[in-house]
C-alpha cells in the first residue's frame, strides 16, 4: 500500500472544516449571550438629571460597550473550553498533528470573532431600538457613522474579541499542563490587583492595561498592538502544549 | 521493508515502568496480534506507535519517522479503540462522511455496506451509542480508512459474539482485498489465533516473544502423567506451567527447543502422555505471575 503524503496546511483545513460544523455549540452560546447582554444593557451605563421650577429633564446614556465586554468573556471562556481533553482527542480521532490542531483552533476562535464582532454591532442596533421603542424615551441621539469608522469599530471589536480567545487559549493551556495553574491563575491575577492597590493610593494595573489598547488613537497602532499581543499569547500557548502527550 | 521499528523503548509512569526496553519489528503487510495480559503495556505500546505517547527511551519509527506528533505518520497509520472520542454534535453520517475527507484512501463504499451491515443509525450521535455499536462503529471507519498501518487496540470490547465473529471475517477479507499492516490487540487469543499471521507476546511491558502462529503451535508440550517422573524430565527442560492433577499424577507444559525435542520423545517409554498446546493455554501459562496458577491460592 503506498503512503500518502500530507501538507500541513491542508489538514488545518480539513480540520477546520470539521471544527465548523462541530463546534456549533459555540455559536449557540455567542446567541445567547448578546440577548442576555442587552438586557443588562436596558439598565443604561450613566444617566443624569435636573429640574428647576418649571422643568425636570432626564439623560440615559445607553452604551453597547457592556455587549463588547460580554462578547469578550464569552471569547475568553470558548477558547478555555476548546484547549479542554473532550475537544483536543476529537482531533486525535482523525489525521492531526498538535501544529494542525492548534492552528485550525486558532483559525476557527478568529472567524468566531469575526462573527461576534460584527453581531456585536447589529446587537447594539437592536438594543438602541428596544430602548427607543419601549423605553418611553422622547428623544434618542445616536452617533452617526461614517461607513469608515464603521469598519474601524467592527474591526476593533474583532480584534478585541480576538485577543481575548488568545488570552483564555493560553490559560486553558496552562491549565492542561498543570492542574495547579487552576487556582495559581486567579491567585495571581487578584493577588497583582491587591498589591497593585497597595502600593499606590489609587490602582493603575487594569486601568494603564486597559488604556494601553483602549486610548490608542491611532487605529493602525492599535491593530498593531492588539495583533501582536495576541500572536505572542498563542505563540506561548503552542509552545506550552509541547509539554502534554497528544493523548494519554 | 519494516513498517514499524522500536528498538530498546522504555515508557515509564511516574515510577512504574509501562513498558521496558521493548525491541520488534513489524514487516509490510502482516496481521500480527499483540497478546498479553492486562495490564502488559499493550495500551501504551500501541499509543506509542500511533504517536500519541513519547517514550521514556528508545527509538521508535513508522515508516522510518518517528511517528510522535507527526503529521505524515498521522495520515499513514488509523488507532481504533474504545476511546476515540467525535464531537456529540455530529450525527453518525456526518462522521463517516468527515472521516472520508481526512483519509486518502478511503472506501466510502464498504462504509456504507458495513454501516447497513450492522444497522447502525445515520442520524444518531456517537455519545448516545452502547459500548458494543461504538466499537462497531470505530471498527467500520479503521476498516474503510484503508490505512497502510491499522492499529486495533482491544477493537471488540463490548460487541457480542456475533458481532465480533462477523468483525474478524470482515477484517480479514478486507485484508485480502487490501493487504496492509495491521496489528491487533486482545486476550482473546482463541477468537483471532486463525486469522493472525504473527503473535507479539508482551509481559509486564517486556517481549516474551514474537513469532509466528505455526511456530507457536509448535513451541511447547503438554505433558500428564506420574508426577516423580513429570518432576525428573522437568530438570532437562525449561518449564513452562505445572498442576497437580492429584492421586500422584501431574500435568505440566514443557519448551519444545533443539535437543529438548528429542529427549521429550523419550518420555513415551516413561509412560507418560504427550499433547498439544492449544495456542490460548500456552500465552496463558507463560504470562502466568506463579506457576500453580490459581489453585495455589487455595490451597
Amino acid at each position: 500500500m503506498y503512503l500518502t503524503e500530507v501538507s500541513t496546511w491542508d489538514m488545518v483545513k480539513k480540520l477546520y472544516r470539521y471544527k465548523l460544523n462541530s463546534y456549533f455549540g459555540v455559536f449557540t452560546s455567542l446567541v445567547i449571550i448578546q440577548i442576555l447582554s442587552i438586557l443588562f444593557s436596558l439598565n443604561g451605563t450613566g444617566s443624569s438629571g435636573g429640574s428647576s421650577d418649571t422643568f425636570e429633564y432626564n439623560m440615559n446614556i445607553y452604551s453597547g460597550t457592556l455587549i463588547l465586554a460580554f462578547m469578550m468573556g464569552w471569547a475568553f471562556l470558548v477558547a478555555t473550553l476548546i484547549t479542554t481533553k473532550a475537544y483536543r482527542y476529537d482531533d486525535s480521532s482523525f489525521v492531526s498533528n498538535r501544529t494542525a490542531s492548534h492552528f485550525s483552533n486558532i483559525l476557527f476562535l478568529f472567524s468566531a470573532s469575526i462573527i461576534a464582532g460584527i453581531t456585536v454591532y447589529f446587537s447594539y442596533h437592536l438594543f438602541l431600538s428596544v430602548v427607543s421603542l419601549f423605553m418611553k424615551v422622547r428623544v434618542v441621539q445616536a452617533d452617526t457613522l461614517t461607513p469608515i469608522q464603521l469598519a474601524q469599530g467592527i474591526t476593533a471589536s474583532v480584534l478585541y474579541i480576538f485577543l481575548f480567545t488568545s488570552l483564555g487559549y493560553l490559560t486553558g493551556m496552562l491549565v492542561q499542563v498543570q492542574k495547579f495553574f487552576v487556582f495559581v491563575l486567579p491567585a495571581l491575577f487578584i493577588g497583582a490587583l491587591i498589591i497593585d492597590g497597595n502600593l499606590s493610593d489609587e490602582p493603575r494595573l487594569l486601568i494603564s492595561l486597559g488604556s494601553f489598547y483602549g486610548l490608542e488613537t491611532s487605529f493602525i497602532v492599535f491593530v498593531f498592538k492588539t495583533l501582536l499581543t495576541t500572536g505572542a499569547l498563542y505563540g506561548v500557548s503552542i509552545l506550552v502544549s509541547r509539554r502534554v502527550e497528544v493523548r494519554p | 521493508m519494516n513498517v514499524v521499528e522500536f528498538t530498546n523503548v522504555s515508557k515509564k509512569y511516574g515510577k512504574s515502568n509501562a513498558v521496558s526496553k521493548l525491541s520488534f519489528t513489524l514487516a509490510e503487510n502482516k496481521i500480527t496480534g499483540l497478546i498479553g495480559r492486562n495490564g502488559a503495556g499493550k495500551t501504551t505500546l500501541l499509543k506509542m506507535m500511533a504517536g500519541y505517547v513519547k517514550p521514556s527511551s528508545g527509538n521508535i519509527t513508522v515508516f522510518s519517522k518517528d511517528p510522535f506528533d507527526n503529521l505524515q505518520v498521522s495520515a499513514n497509520r488509523i488507532f481504533i479503540d474504545h476511546q476515540m472520542s467525535f464531537s456529540p454534535l455530529l450525527t453518525l453520517k456526518e462522521l463517516l462522511i468527515t472521516a472520508g475527507r481526512f483519509y486518502a484512501n478511503w472506501d466510502s463504499e464498504l462504509a456504507w455496506r458495513l454501516f447497513d451491515y450492522f444497522s447502525l443509525n445515520p442520524d444518531q450521535n456517537h455519545a448516545q451509542l452502547s459500548k458494543g455499536m461504538k466499537s462497531t462503529f470505530n471498527m467500520i471507519i479503521g476498516l474503510a480508512a484503508h490505512c497502510p498501518l491499522t492499529i486495533f487496540d482491544e477493537p471488540t470490547s463490548g460487541m457480542d459474539a456475533a458481532v465480533r465473529k462477523d468483525f474478524y471475517r470482515a477484517l480479514l477479507k478486507d485484508y485480502l482485498n487490501h493487504p496492509r499492516t495491521i496489528i491487533l490487540s486482545s486476550h482473546l487469543v482463541s477468537e483471532i489465533e486463525d486469522l493472525l499471521e504473527d503473535i507479539l507476546l508482551i509481559n509486564d511491558g517486556e517481549k516474551y516473544l514474537h513469532l509466528s502462529v505455526e511456530e507457536l503451535r509448535e513451541y511447547a508440550v503438554g505433558v500428564s502423567g506420574n508426577a516423580s517422573a513429570i518432576k525428573e524430565l522437568a530438570q532437562q527442560h525449561s518449564l513452562i506451567h505445572q498442576k497437580d492433577m492429584g492421586s500422584g499424577r501431574m500435568y505440566a507444559v514443557m519448551k519444545t527447543e533443539g535437543a529438548a525435542k528429542q529427549a521429550l520423545d523419550q518420555t513415551r517409554k516413561l509412560g507418560l502422555e504427550l499433547t498439544p498446546v492449544a495456542v490460548d493455554d500456552l500465552c496463558m501459562h507463560v504470562t502466568s505471575k506463579s506457576q500453580g496458577g490459581i489453585d495455589s491460592v487455595f490451597n
